[in-house]
């Protein structure tokens, strides 16, 4: 396999950097989060998962989509927004990457593809490397990951002490490594194995959920939650957005922005009826949606384990402990 | 199981037994021992659940919003600040007094989960032990006014407009409005809080610097002279804003202006901006 020696990282990172905007893990004002390279803040590769997962690469937390003035009642000057940076995510975790391929399924499959979404993802290169270290609320690997890599990504990387192990995975993969050739070198690899030590079951779930509607466990479940969107924006797979508009005088634009099905105003409708009154109902739908309709829908967990929200979550409202009280539920067919 | 673990089962399960409450509302284990979340007691078997330990961090009293009308008495668990928070929602005609059945527990202080270290908001409370109860639990421990706690104010205070701009833009750069310090804040108890008057339109959704900071100085005006210092707001905040020296940045304006008061402690006594006085300041007319 070829290798990068660790004190050529700067410098590998740097010929990237020369054509796309690169993205890496950093310390920015106390945030662990993916921040451009070479803006402010300390690098830290040393974070088993950055605290705000990359998501907002492809779909930023807030977005201009296009603008407008207005002259005598017609529209003039419409302008669509949606440039975009050749980008490479470096040092993303195997969780984020899959958190990727979810939101591939939800952008650019099934019918619609959101211009947006495909605008960034194909400007996108991402650069995997696996995790040597879990943390104590990581759980991928029962979400059906491998903590160490991911196949889905355009380059893989293995943490080996010294220097990394460069792997090219698809033809964008093979051209950025092709970038790095006068750093590499060639070795022995043999691929650091690692596990989660917190695990989940999830045999069944997805199906046992299918019949939980109507269970007592959302409102016994949700009674401690204090509706706040932390779990849902801190997540690399919640999606959800509101479209607004913002004026002033005779011109405005429109944008999107994250939203949260944990929020009460989330789905209150035009006349105020709300489908979802109460906590109860906006748990049922968070969880349902991570382990029961995505997978009924696109095959895959909407949950890839990063154990964000179990970490952050201020009340301790934990997705494991949800799926581990689930096996005590009857269920009423 | 410490001695007041086993005194809190006693007491729910005595409250119970007599019919006294409909649930209970204290702390429980989580999945790793560094976490004690609120927890709801439904009957006295299920009173084992309940636990004290330095990890019971979240307050209990904002969670009598989600049962305003209660088919019995709630039991409630509270700690100094917790009690100050009651004294909140019962003075801003949230809830109702022979609704609550307040188990009082003095706080020796928790501990922050990520340094083992006593919590911030531990370190700079005034009350440790509740100031209302109907039953008491524990020995009480030694309090102080902590006028420490104004110390980073008063740092602030020494920067130019400026700077003191730049050092709150920084701040507000980082919020993801995820509004989980309005939600545990006993003080943000509005039917229904302006940012969610959409229609209104006071608080536009984007996230960027502007808006992020008309959230975080509207939300802290108007908690002002109502904020009972639980530190809530700033320990649940997930990006670490320094919430607490924009709070007591007004408590201690509201304090100089208006004389001293802590808000939460003394039901009786009303919030400077809430009562007109003859001798309220006037500069300004
Ligand atoms: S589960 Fe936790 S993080 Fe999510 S909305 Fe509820 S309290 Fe907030
Ligand atoms: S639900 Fe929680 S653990 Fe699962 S992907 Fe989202 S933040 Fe991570
Ligand atoms: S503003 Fe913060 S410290 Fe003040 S009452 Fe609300 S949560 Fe407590
Ligand atoms: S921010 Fe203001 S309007 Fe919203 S709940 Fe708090 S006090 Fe009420
Ligand atoms: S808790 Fe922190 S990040 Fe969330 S809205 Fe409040 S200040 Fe912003």
């Amino acid at each position: 396999m070829k290798t990068l020696a660790k004190n050529k990282l700067n410098e590998a990172i740097e010929i990237l950097a020369q054509e796309s905007k690169v993205l890496v893990p950093m310390k920015v004002n106390g945030v662990s989060k993916f921040a451009p390279w070479g803006s402010e803040g300390t690098l830290d590769f040393e974070a088993i998962n950055t605290l705000l997962p990359p998501k907002d690469a492809l779909f930023p937390h807030t977005e201009k989509m296009y603008s407008y003035k207005v002259s005598n009642q017609e529209v003039t000057d419409l302008t669509v927004h949606n440039e975009g940076d050749q980008q490479v995510i470096f040092g993303l975790r195997p969780c984020d990457m899959q958190s990727i391929k979810c939101m591939d399924d939800v952008f650019l499959t099934k019918t619609f593809v959101d211009e947006y979404y495909k605008n960034k993802r194909d400007k996108l290169v991402t650069v995997c490397i696996g995790c040597t270290k879990t943390a104590p609320t990581c759980f991928c690997d029962s979400m059906g990951l491998n903590p160490s890599q991911h196949e889905a990504a355009d380059v893989q990387m293995y943490d080996l002490g010294d220097f990394y192990g460069v792997e090219a995975q698809t033809e964008a993969g093979e051209k950025l490594v092709a970038k790095w050739q006068n750093l590499l070198g060639e070795g022995e690899v043999t691929v650091p194995q690692v596990a989660c030590t917190l695990k989940v079951d999830m045999t069944g779930v997805p199906q046992k959920l299918a019949k939980m509607f109507e269970s007592e466990i959302w409102k016994n479940f949700s009674r401690k939650c204090i509706g706040c969107g932390t779990c849902t924006y801190i997540c690399p797979t919640c999606y959800c957005f509101d479209i607004d508009v913002k004026n002033k005088g005779n011109e405005g634009y429109r944008f999107r922005c994250w939203d949260s099905c944990m929020f009460s105003e989330y789905t209150r409708m035009a006349g105020g009826h709300n489908p979802r009154p109460s906590k109860k109902e906006r748990i049922r739908n968070r969880f349902l949606h991570k382990l029961e309709y995505f997978n009924e829908r696109y095959g895959k967990n909407l949950c890839v384990g990063c154990g964000r929200c179990v970490a952050k979550c201020p009340v301790n409202v934990d997705i494991t402990l949800f799926i581990d009280q689930l096996k005590e539920v009857p269920v009423n067919e | 199981m410490s001695d007041l673990t086993a005194k809190m089962r006693e007491t729910a399960k005595k409250l119970f037994e007599k019919g006294e409450v409909v649930y209970v509302i204290g702390w429980e284990k989580g999945r790793f021992p560094y976490q004690s979340p609120p927890a709801f007691i439904t009957s006295a078997e299920d009173c084992d659940r309940l636990i004290w330990d330095e990890f019971c961090l979240a307050g209990t009293a904002k969670y009598l919003l989600d049962d305003k009308y209660p088919e019995g008495k709630i039991g409630l668990f509270v700690r100094g600040c917790d009690s100050r928070a009651v004294n909140r929602l019962l003075q801003d005609n949230q809830i109702k007094r022979e609704n609550v059945y307040l188990i009082g527990i003095p706080c020796a202080g928790m501990k922050d989960p990520d340094t083992g270290e006593t919590a911030k908001k531990c370190r700079e409370c005034t009350h440790p032990n509740p100031v209302v109860f109907d039953e008491l639990i524990g020995e009480k421990v030694p309090e102080s006014d902590k006028p420490e706690r104004f110390d980073a104010v008063n740092e602030l205070e020494k920067k130019s407009p400026d700077e003191k701009y730049e050092y709150w833009a920084k701040q507000f750069d980082k919020c993801i409005r995820c509004y989980a310090c309005r939600n545990a804040c006993p003080a943000c108890n509005c039917r229904e809080c302006y940012v969610d008057q959409y229609r209104v339109g006071w608080q536009g959704k984007q996230n960027n610097r502007a808006e992020n900071q008309v959230f975080g100085l509207t939300r802290a005006f108007h908690i002002s002279d109502r904020c009972i210092e639980c530190g809530e707001c700033e320990r649940v905040c997930p990006m670490g804003l320094p919430l607490m020296e924009l709070n007591r940045k007004l408590i201690k304006d509201l304090n100089e202006l208006f004389g001293p008061y802590e808000a939460g402690v003394d039901p009786e006594v009303k919030p400077p901006l809430g009562l007109y006085s003859e001798d309220d300041p006037e500069e300004f007319m």
